[in-house]
């Protein structure tokens, strides 16, 4: 089992007060794949269903963030590799 | 610092840290400048100005607070940050010959200053004390003398060694009969600001005390000439001066002028460095709306600040000359909301 990496970077260092942040976040675990798992029904005749598909994902991440000045960063997207988030300065 | 830490946690409880560190500043400083070093007490009451720009020569026997100016010291120990322009500019009759006078028990003599400035032609060229009386040593009575007087304040104040360089050079220099093009004083000239901050900085000085070195900011390569790292690393701001004086001239586009330049071609040290708009003005000549104008000042210094760069930190309106505000009351109204307006709140 591997273990996850993540980076974090603003758009900038300083703000004024105010202003828009944006964060971020590149993230990966190389144990994370998606898979799919396809169902077929055949009962004893050889009659069959429709293929069903599911999705799971193996060593799913989560991505939690805090900021020790109490903001509050709002998730804007997440791809699954890039998350952005906002906040207020 | 503030700091923001991401945490990505797989399944199997295994994690991953990241952290960005980052600084929210403090709003921008509204300022100002009533014309003639005037009290400029009731133009500010009412209105969120904070800075202050004022003009002394050293030639004058009164730089710290100045002749009769007993407000400079109630504004400063009210918070307001004062922007001190003390220049090597003799500012005329009287007294253009040696000077001498005794500072705290050392007697100094002075001679006459040697240089003249600002050599526009057609123009009266006026007088300063040259670069190489100060690296001689021949200026330390007049240092002496501000500094004496700057230990009563009791505040911390910004130098700002002459008023604008680029102005000061743009026709050359003559000090003692020998002529220097521009770029040649302007190399005298980092030569002299380093002589005089080393001067100031080798003494005990008041708390808070910070120095940069004056420069209108309307010609790159002068920019460039006196802005070298090594000079960089003894002073704490950079600053600049911004006008409109045609129609076209936008906010953005004159305060950013200067900017752009800095951000080309200074090094790390003066690009790490706030911006002090030492003065700024709208020649109601051609921008008989100055109120329209002002008020997109905001925005203008927002969007920059939030731009790759030198942040810009104070911007001290400048009534007077080409800034002079027509009708007053029309632009202080126009300053107070401006001021009362993100980034300056």
């Amino acid at each position: 089992m591997a273990a996850p990496t993540a980076t974090a970077s603003l758009n900038a260092s300083t703000y004024s007060p105010g202003d828009q942040m944006t964060l971020t976040v590149s993230y990966g675990d190389a144990d994370t794949r998606p898979v799919t798992v396809t169902i077929v029904v055949t009962d004893a005749q050889g009659n069959s269903s429709a293929p069903v598909k599911v999705t799971a994902v193996i060593d799913p991440l989560t991505l939690s963030v805090a900021d020790d000045s109490g903001r509050t960063w709002a998730k804007v997207s997440d791809n699954g590799s890039v998350a952005v988030h906002r906040a207020v300065a | 610092m503030p700091r923001v830490t991401v945490t990505v946690r797989d399944n199997g409880g295994r994690t991953a840290t990241a952290t960005a560190d980052y600084t929210i500043a403090a709003p921008v400083l509204g300022g100002y400048y009533l014309s003639g070093g005037a009290d400029p007490t009731a133009d500010m009451a009412g209105g969120n100005f904070r800075s202050l720009t004022q003009y002394r020569s050293f030639a004058d026997g009164y730089i710290f607070p100045g002749y009769n100016r007993p407000w400079l010291i109630t504004l400063g120990r009210s918070g307001v940050k004062m922007n001190m322009v003390l220049e090597l500019k003799h500012y005329g009759a009287p007294n253009t010959g040696p000077q001498t006078f005794t500072v705290d028990g050392t007697t100094y003599t002075v001679p006459a200053p040697a240089m003249t400035i600002q050599q526009r032609p057609g123009t009266t060229w006026p007088r300063a004390y040259g670069y190489s009386q100060v690296l001689a040593g021949l200026c330390d009575g007049l240092f002496a003398r501000a500094l004496s007087q700057y230990r009563t304040l009791g505040f911390g104040v910004n130098i700002q060694l002459a008023s604008e360089l680029d102005t000061d050079h743009e026709f050359g220099t003559t000090e003692s009969g020998v002529t220097y093009t521009w770029a040649q004083s302007d190399a005298r000239a980092v030569q002299a600001m380093t002589y005089i901050v080393d001067w100031f900085k080798a003494r005990a000085l008041p708390a808070g005390t910070t120095f940069s070195v004056g420069v209108a900011g309307f010609d790159r390569a002068c920019y460039q000439r006196v802005h070298p790292e090594p000079l960089m690393a003894k002073l704490d701001f950079l600053q600049w001066n911004v006008y409109a004086t045609n129609a076209t001239h936008t906010a953005l586009a004159r305060f950013r002028r200067p900017k752009d330049w800095a951000v080309a071609d200074l090094g790390p040290i003066a690009l790490s460095r706030p911006v002090l708009i030492a003065e700024w003005g709208v020649r109601v000549a051609e921008i008989p709306n100055q109120a329209a104008w002002i008020a997109t000042v905001p925005a203008a210094i927002a969007q920059l600040n939030a731009e790759r760069g030198p942040r810009i930190v104070r911007t001290n309106y400048f009534n007077s000359g080409w800034g002079t505000l027509s009708p007053k009351e029309t632009g202080l109204a126009a300053l107070r909301a401006a001021y009362a307006t993100r980034p300056y709140v």
